[in-house]
Parts: structure tokens; sequence; C-alpha cells
């Protein structure tokens, strides 16, 4: 009676463990596809996602690097296009100016989050705050 | 088909599923004399499994495949202990019940607590007493001097000097800077290192020599800006490997096993005659759980688990262990690449060579590939140290994972 059983549940172990190998391997397929080749340089200053990559049901990039004039959006013509039905079609922008990193509400339906605290219009960056977009939470990076 | 919407339950619940079904399986193969004692005690290690991998994926903003590949391993690991022999099951179960709770103690710890790459000179004398502790209260088992016995409870000090070696290797490169312009500075790391090999020398030790060796060669390979003193470093190793093999009669004794084991199947090579002979019985799909002779194989709750697990659950299981470990290594080192903060680099790239040179070695000599030398598989083998030493490396490297310098000063960059 037991050497049936292990007769059998010998192939359903072998079943199970590459099936977990399996998953593993896809899950870090996932992550690998997710890597920008972009490079951070020390002076970078950039957007890092805080979310978890895989808990967001739409494309989303780990680090955004940041230029003179950055705009997040739902519509395509956005430089950082999230595809989040939370996000409006032009949602914010990020200008530079004379050094310093400005965030600006472009009158978005659900509200730009700094920190918690919901934006009016203009709002100068500091590093590490965290930026809420809809589902989605940047933190930001200027380490000068 | 990759592009499936897939996320942590998927594996999480596999594991449980695999673990349910083995614990089924041998409870109706000893069912004559089952315990409640027992049972509770298997319920309670799949559960506190679940629970770590869920709450890690909670509290850690780090990788989270890591835990999941290890418990993994240890669970093909302990349903083959639990068969060869019950009693050391049970033991190895409440080791990795410890285990557990040891990596997220030391998950916290290394977390909350800074500058661990300012305390090389802790590091190193608390080694060195190790050292001295093993050779003055060590007990001799198979040649080597390894064990200290404290009353009922004896454990291998060099499984924990493993894990500082790292530490002192990674606080001397993070400083290299400072080191290099100290007069003779670039000397003192492979000082420490080849008083360290010395010891283990005298302890006869061979095996963790070969591990030392690797791990710092690797570490230099990649850090040290004088390449001079990596091929020095290498010669050495040849010229003490030489030595090794001159001087110590039971490495003569390996190596002509390694060579030609059927020539002394009756006495030298009769261990890995054994081994071989068990993995090719077991074929691709294994005799099955219970109905193979793992017995006959000396020693193979410790260093032979493997050929065990061949023969009963077939060399797809071995496969799947070499994979498993090969993901968690190439995940050791991803992690190095991702780290900012260079101590905790070198630590991660330290530990994902400790693993990776481990398995190979006991790995490779199992399956007569390489001359067999006594150690360890990580986290599959039975044995309360070694359980302990590499859930505590594997905190260390699910602190490493995660993003440590944002937000506060850019850390200093040597290279």
């Amino acid at each position: 009676m037991y050497n049936i059983f292990s007769l059998i549940f010998k192939y359903i172990f072998i079943v199970i463990i590459y099936l977990f190998i399996l998953s593993i391997i896809r899950l870090i397929y996932l992550d690998i596809k997710g890597i920008d080749t972009q490079h951070l340089d020390d002076s970078a200053v950039y957007l890092k996602l805080i979310n978890r990559k895989d808990s967001l049901p739409f494309k989303v990039k780990e680090y955004y690097i940041l230029d003179d004039e950055v705009s997040i959006g739902r519509g395509n013509d956005n430089k950082i296009v999230i595809k989040d039905p939370y996000v409006s079609k032009k949602h914010l922008k990020i200008v530079k100016d004379e050094g310093n990193y400005y965030l600006v509400d472009l009158n978005s339906a659900n509200g730009t989050f700094l920190n918690g605290d919901r934006i009016m219009d203009v709002v100068e960056l500091k590093n590490g705050d965290r930026i809420r977009v809809g589902q989605v939470e940047f933190l930001y990076v200027n380490r000068e | 088909m990759l592009n499936r919407r897939i996320n942590y339950r998927v594996p999480r619940n596999l594991l449980v599923l695999f673990e349910l079904i083995a614990l089924l399986l041998l409870f109706i193969y000893h069912k004559g004399n089952l315990d409640r004692f027992t049972i509770i005690s298997g319920l309670s290690l799949i559960f506190i499994i679940y629970i770590s991998n869920f709450l890690l994926l909670r509290l850690s903003s780090g990788d989270n495949y890591i835990f999941l590949i290890v418990t993994m391993l240890i669970s093909i690991g302990v349903i083959m202990i639990y068969r060869i022999n019950p009693l050391l099951g049970m033991k190895q179960l409440i080791w990795l019940g410890i285990g557990i709770a040891l990596f997220f103690i030391t998950y916290f710890i290394v977390k909350r607590i800074e500058g661990w790459e300012k305390w090389i000179n802790v590091y190193v004398i608390l080694s060195i007493l190790l050292f001295i502790l093993t050779l003055l209260l060590g007990s001799r088992t198979r040649g080597s001097i390894n064990w200290i016995s404290i009353g009922r409870f004896s454990f291998q000090p060099s499984e924990i000097i493993k894990i500082l070696m790292i530490f002192i290797i990674s606080s001397y490169y993070t400083n290299y800077e400072r080191y290099k312009k100290v007069k003779y500075g670039s000397y003192y790391l492979i000082g420490i290192m080849y008083l360290f090999i010395g010891f283990l020398f005298l302890q006869k030790d061979l095996g963790t020599v070969l591990i030392f060796y690797t791990v710092f060669l690797g570490l230099q390979f990649i850090y040290e800006e004088n390449r001079r003193l990596v091929l020095y470093n290498i010669l050495f190793f040849l010229v003490s490997g030489l030595i090794g093999y001159l001087v110590f009669p039971h490495v003569q004794i390996r190596f002509e096993a390694w060579i030609d084991p059927w020539k002394y199947i009756d006495n030298k090579g009769y261990q890995i005659t054994q081994s071989l002979f068990a993995i090719a019985s077991g074929g691709f799909f294994g005799t099955g759980i219970g109905l193979g002779h793992p017995d006959f194989i000396p020693e193979v709750h410790t260093d032979f688990i493997f050929s065990a697990i061949c023969e009963e659950m077939g060399i797809f299981t071995g496969m799947a262990i070499i994979m498993l470990f090969m993901i968690l290594v190439y995940r050791g080192f991803k992690i190095a690449i991702n780290q900012g903060n260079k101590f905790f680099r070198i630590v991660a790239l330290g530990i994902s060579i400790l693993f990776g040179i481990q398995s190979f070695i006991i790995l490779g000599g199992v399956l007569n590939v390489i001359p067999l030398t006594g150690i360890t598989i990580p986290f599959v083998s039975y044995g309360g140290s070694s359980i302990l030493s590499s859930f505590i490396a594997l905190g260390i490297l699910q602190v490493a994972s995660e993003d440590l310098d944002y937000g506060e000063e850019k850390y200093e960059q040597g290279n």
C-alpha cells in the first residue's frame, strides 16, 4: 500500500518542485525585463519607484531620470506615461529652474501628493521627498 | 505565457503543498512510531515557513526570492533527513525553527545598527579567540579538530568565523583608501587571512581552508588594486595545496579515492562508490521515498544527503537542487550589483560566493567530479551550526538587498 503511494508521490514531488522553480524564474524574468539600461551616475537627479512593481497593473519603470522639463500623465504625449486610471491626461510636470527642481500640478482631477499633503500649484522638491500620483509613489532623489 | 501575471502567492502555495504532501507520506511511512509532538512540530514548521515568507514581503523592501528558494531547499533536506532517521529529523526541525528566528533577529540587528565597516579589529580579535578556543577545547572527529562541546551542546566555530571573515574583508576594502596610505597597509588583509588559514591547517580542517581561500580569492580578485597580490595569492594557494597533499595522509587517501574509487571499493573508496551506486540506482524519477537504501552510505545525513535525495527523489530533484543554488547565487550577485553601500555590496558578494562555493565543493565531491571534502551543503544537510550560520548569512544578505543609502548622505565611493 505504502509503495503505491510513494511511487505516485515521487512524480508529484518532481512536478511541484519544477513548477516552483519555474514560477520563481518567471518572477525573476519580469524583474530583469524591467531593468533600465540607462546609467545612473552620481550626479543624476531621478525619480525612483517606491511601489513594488508587480503590485501595479500597468507599465511603470523603476527609475526616471529628470532633465529640464518632465511631464507625467496618462496621455501619450507626456515624457513619462503612466496608464493608471487615477492619473489625469496631463497630470503634473517637474521643471528645473536655476538648479532647483519644482513640482507643478496641472489641475489634475485626483491631485498630486507630496509627503502625504495635496499640493496646490508649485512646490520646490528636496532630496527624499515622496511624490504620489494616482496609485504610484515616487521618491525624488537629488544627491547634490 | 511568460507575460501572464503571476505573483508571489504562486511559489508560496506550491511550497506549502509540497510540504504537506511530504509530511503525509512520511507519516504513513513511519506510522509505527508516531506521536502527537512530531505531527505538531511538522505542521508548525510549515506554518512558520508560510508566515515568514508572507511577513517578509511586508517587512522588507528588498529581495524576496532568496528566502523562498532557501525554504524550498530546507524542505527537501528535512524530508530526506526525517526519512533516514526520524530522531535526527526532529532535531533538524528544531534547528530550522531556531534558524528562521535567527534570520529575522539578524535582519533587524544588522539593519538597525550602523557602522559595521568600522569594527574590523573586533571581527579579527573575535575570530582569533574562536580559533584558539577550538584548538584548546576542540574534540577530534575523523582527522580534524573543529568541534567544541559544552555540555550536551556542540558547535563548529569555523561556521561563525566564515561570516566574520566576510565582514573583515568587506570592512578592509571599504576603507581601502586609508589602508593604502599606511606602510605595508595592503598586506594587512593577506596577513590576517594567512593567519586564519594557518589555524585551520593546525586543525586539519581542509574543507574549510578551501572555502576561506576561494571566498578571499574571489573578493580580492574583484577589489584588489595591486594585481600582483592576486597572482601571489593564487601561487601560494597552489603551493599550500601541494604541501597539504604531501603532509596530510588523509588528503592523499581522498585524492586516490577520487582518481579511481573502484580500485579501493572495499576501503578508501567505499563511501564514494556507494554514493555513485545510490545515484545511479535512483534513475531520473527516483525509487520513491522510503523505497531506496540510502543507509548503505556512511554519513548519509550530512555530507551525502545529496546522494540520498538523488536515489529516492530522482536525478530530476538533484538537478532542481543545483538549479535552486544557481538562482540563489545569481540573486546574491544581483543584490550586490544593485547595492550602493560599498560595505554591504562586498558582504553580499562574499555571501553569494560562500553559498556557491560551498555547494559546489560538496556536490562535486559527492558526484566524484572533484576530490571529496567533508563539508555540509548549506540549508540541506543535517547540522545545527551549519544551519544557523547559513541563516545568519541569509539574514545579512536580506539586509544587503535593501536600498540602504537613499535620503542620507551619499556613501563615499572608492572606485
